[in-house]
Formats: C-alpha cells, sequence, structure tokens
C-alpha cells in the first residue's frame, strides 16, 4: 500500500468516527500563472503536548505565578504561562514567520513532544526564504450536526529559484507568560510526498477544524 | 487513531465507598460551543455564541474564557450533570435537564471541579477534570447526562457556554447517601 493510499484509508476511517473533534490539511502549490501544479489531503497528525498545556492554563484560570510551564518554539521552557485572551492567536499578519501557520523542510515523523517544526522556513526573498502572506480563518459554519472553520496561508517564492523539499506544515500559537506573545507549535504535520515551489509560484495550506455531534 | 479524543467516565458508589457501577464512553460531544471560543482565540476576533442561558451574545476573546475549574457548590461552571435523554446536537447550549446544586428533592451537592496538569505517557497527551456529586437529597436520583459548562466573555457580558454534551450509554442511579464522579479526559496523540 502506496503512502496516499494509507492516507486515504485513514482518512475513510476518521470520517466514520461519527462523533469527533477532527483536523486535516489541504496543501497546494500553484505556478506563476495561477496553475495548480501539486496538491495533497489528508488527516492531520497531530495536535502536540502544547495544545492541552495552552487549554490547561485557560480551562484552570492558571494565574501569573501559578506555575504554567509551556515549551515555546524556540526550544526554552516558559514557566510563568498563565491564562490570556492570546491563547491560542494564531493570526499572523503578513511577513510575520513567528506565528501563524508554517511549513518547513523537515521528515521528521510528529511527536507528541514536538516544539517546533523541524527546519522551518524563513520569511523573505531570499535563498529558500518564502513571503508569508496574512494567515486568516472562515468563521464556523454549521452543516448538518458538524461545525467547522477553517485557517489558511500562502507562501510566494520570489527566492529567484525552485525551493524544494518541504515536507512538513504546521501552526504556532501564542501564549501569554512572562511578557506577552510567546509562541508555541501547536499541532504538526508531516506531508506524504515532497513539495516544490516554483520560483514566482506559492504554496498554500489549508487547515480544517471540524466536530460533529 | 492519531486524532484527538475526548472520553468520559462514569462511578456511581454508595455511602459506604463501594462502587456499585460504572461506565467508560467516547464523549458524544465536543459542541459547536467549544470550536466557537477556540475561533474566537485563534483568529482574536469575536463570533457568535449561545449561552446556557439560551441567548447570543455572541464570544470574543479574552482571557476568562474556557475557563471551567469550579467551586463547590456551583452549578453554572464546570463538570454538571442531569436527568435528560435529548439527543446530543451540534448546537447544544446547556444540558437537556440539569440537576442543581442542593440536597433537596432531585438535587445533588456538587463538589470542586479542578483541571488537572496534562500528562504526557508515551506518544499521548492527557487533560483530565473530574467532579464528584453527593446524592443527600433522600431520594434515589437517576443521571442520564453529564458535560462541560465554562466561562465566556462577549463584547459586553460574561456568562458560561456549555461546550461538552454526552448522554449517558446507561443511565445511572445514585442511591441517597452516594456519589457520582464525572471524569472528562482530553487525549491528543502523536
Amino acid at each position: 500500500m502506496t503512502e496516499e493510499q494509507d492516507k486515504r484509508t485513514e482518512r475513510a476511517a476518521i470520517e466514520a468516527l461519527s462523533s469527533e473533534a477532527r483536523l486535516s490539511y489541504k496543501v497546494e502549490v500553484t505556478d506563476k500563472d495561477g496553475r495548480v501544479v501539486q496538491d495533497e489531503e489528508g488527516p492531520s497528525h497531530s495536535y502536540v503536548r502544547q495544545w492541552n498545556e495552552i487549554l490547561h492554563l485557560q480551562a484552570a484560570a492558571i494565574y501569573i505565578g501559578g506555575g504554567g510551564t509551556v515549551k515555546m518554539t524556540d526550544g526554552s521552557t516558559e514557566g510563568n504561562a498563565y491564562y490570556s485572551v492570546r491563547s491560542f492567536a494564531s493570526n499572523a499578519g503578513i511577513g510575520v514567520d513567528r506565528s501563524g501557520l508554517r511549513i518547513g523542510k523537515d521528515s521528521t515523523p510528529v511527536s507528541i513532544n514536538d516544539y517546533a517544526l523541524g527546519a522551518p522556513i524563513a520569511q523573505g526573498t531570499g535563498l529558500d526564504q518564502l513571503e508569508h502572506q496574512l494567515t486568516y480563518f472562515t468563521a464556523p459554519s454549521v452543516v448538518g450536526s458538524t461545525l467547522s472553520f477553517t485557517m489558511q496561508r500562502s507562501f510566494v517564492n520570489h527566492s529567484g529559484a525552485t525551493i524544494s523539499g518541504i515536507r512538513e506544515i504546521g501552526n504556532y500559537v501564542e501564549f501569554t507568560g512572562s511578557m506577552l506573545g510567546r509562541v508555541a507549535l501547536g499541532f504538526r504535520d508531516v506531508l506524504g510526498s515532497s513539495f516544490s515551489i516554483p520560483d514566482g509560484g506559492a504554496i498554500t495550506v489549508t487547515y480544517t477544524l471540524k466536530v460533529t455531534a | 487513531m492519531k486524532i484527538p479524543g475526548l472520553r468520559y467516565s462514569v462511578v456511581v458508589r454508595d455511602r459506604d465507598g463501594k462502587v456499585l457501577s460504572c461506565e467508560n464512553q467516547r464523549s458524544r460531544s465536543m459542541l459547536g460551543n467549544w470550536y466557537r471560543i477556540l475561533y474566537a482565540h485563534m483568529a482574536s476576533t469575536s463570533t457568535s455564541l449561545v449561552r446556557t442561558d439560551g441567548i447570543d451574545r455572541g464570544v470574543i476573546n479574552f482571557g476568562d474564557n474556557w475557563k471551567f475549574v469550579a467551586a463547590a457548590d456551583e452549578d453554572y461552571m464546570g463538570i454538571v450533570i442531569g436527568t435528560g435523554i435529548a439527543a446530543v446536537t451540534i448546537d447544544d447550549y446547556k444540558l437537556d435537564s440539569q440537576i442543581m446544586h442542593g440536597t433537596g428533592s432531585g438535587q445533588m451537592r456538587h463538589l470542586a471541579s479542578t483541571p488537572g496538569w496534562p500528562s504526557v505517557a508515551g506518544s499521548s497527551c492527557d487533560f483530565l477534570t473530574s467532579r464528584t456529586f453527593l446524592n443527600n437529597s433522600g431520594g434515589l436520583i437517576t443521571v442520564r447526562e453529564s458535560g462541560i459548562y465554562c466561562r465566556v466573555k462577549g463584547t459586553t457580558y460574561y456568562g458560561y457556554a456549555c461546550i461538552v454534551r454526552d448522554v449517558l450509554a446507561t443511565p445511572q442511579d445514585v442511591p441517597d447517601g452516594g456519589s457520582v464522579t464525572i471524569d472528562y479526559t482530553l487525549r491528543i496523540t502523536a
């Protein structure tokens, strides 16, 4: 069975669950004329521990000095994390590569202890850099017994050459600790195939968050 | 299956602490309100949300959102239980028929509910919250539903939202002097 068949089988199994929270992704590469040259869809693999840790800050109303501990994307640990208006914020602006959806080149399988992408692509127009567009959201909508919303970000290649070897995607979410704007990995996925973005082209990542009653 | 899963367990004890029955099931389910709050936080915005009072006052990203740690006696926040059997729908905004705090007929004493710190074991991270309810009503009470109410803030008002609701697979009879403990565990597995 190929990796793509594996993903289809897993997707079908997930769809068969009648009542579950689901996270799935779609990745699409377009050339400079807007033609789709490569794409992939699949179930997410997966939320990582920081997701539950930030949720705990909120649910337990962990206040300043309450011992909230969350590992940040730079590998250091924030030991004074607390509940805040910024928990889970992912609406990164144009050119911002510290939060929001990110892509990278590492293909190491996802671990519950992942705290960052393995080899994230930086913002810019230099070698192996991509211009990060806005991470934006569609509002929640209910269809039948399912509620869903999406988040999406495009990355444009103006580096002058094809950027190849894109293997991972994920979301960097904000939280609050000893200072505002701390950032942690919320979820990460390793793609089934390697993506290449031609010069002048773009890659767009869409995550769908869905729950069915 | 590498997806987030919410499970609940129910344990009923008599007045001597002897376990009379228990149930462990996958939750049905996180409700739309859970994701409406999540959306408000992720997108740093506001959206509509019907509170437990049945009024749509919306939700805006705010520090108190999702708070479901509850003190003893509080029946408007934290894990809650009821006697209703209406099927769960995505837009449920309260329990079908909530058991209120107290010692009167059909009431149960609500103990404190404190979410535990997330714990990692193997490739999973579990987030557990638990609450015990005591039946000092003088009669038997049958628990048929459970859920979680959390604090939310709209553009002007604080309030409470139902973010989880389950109809128990087996109605649980709690004798006078006995108790029922509900655990919810949110597990993510990489």
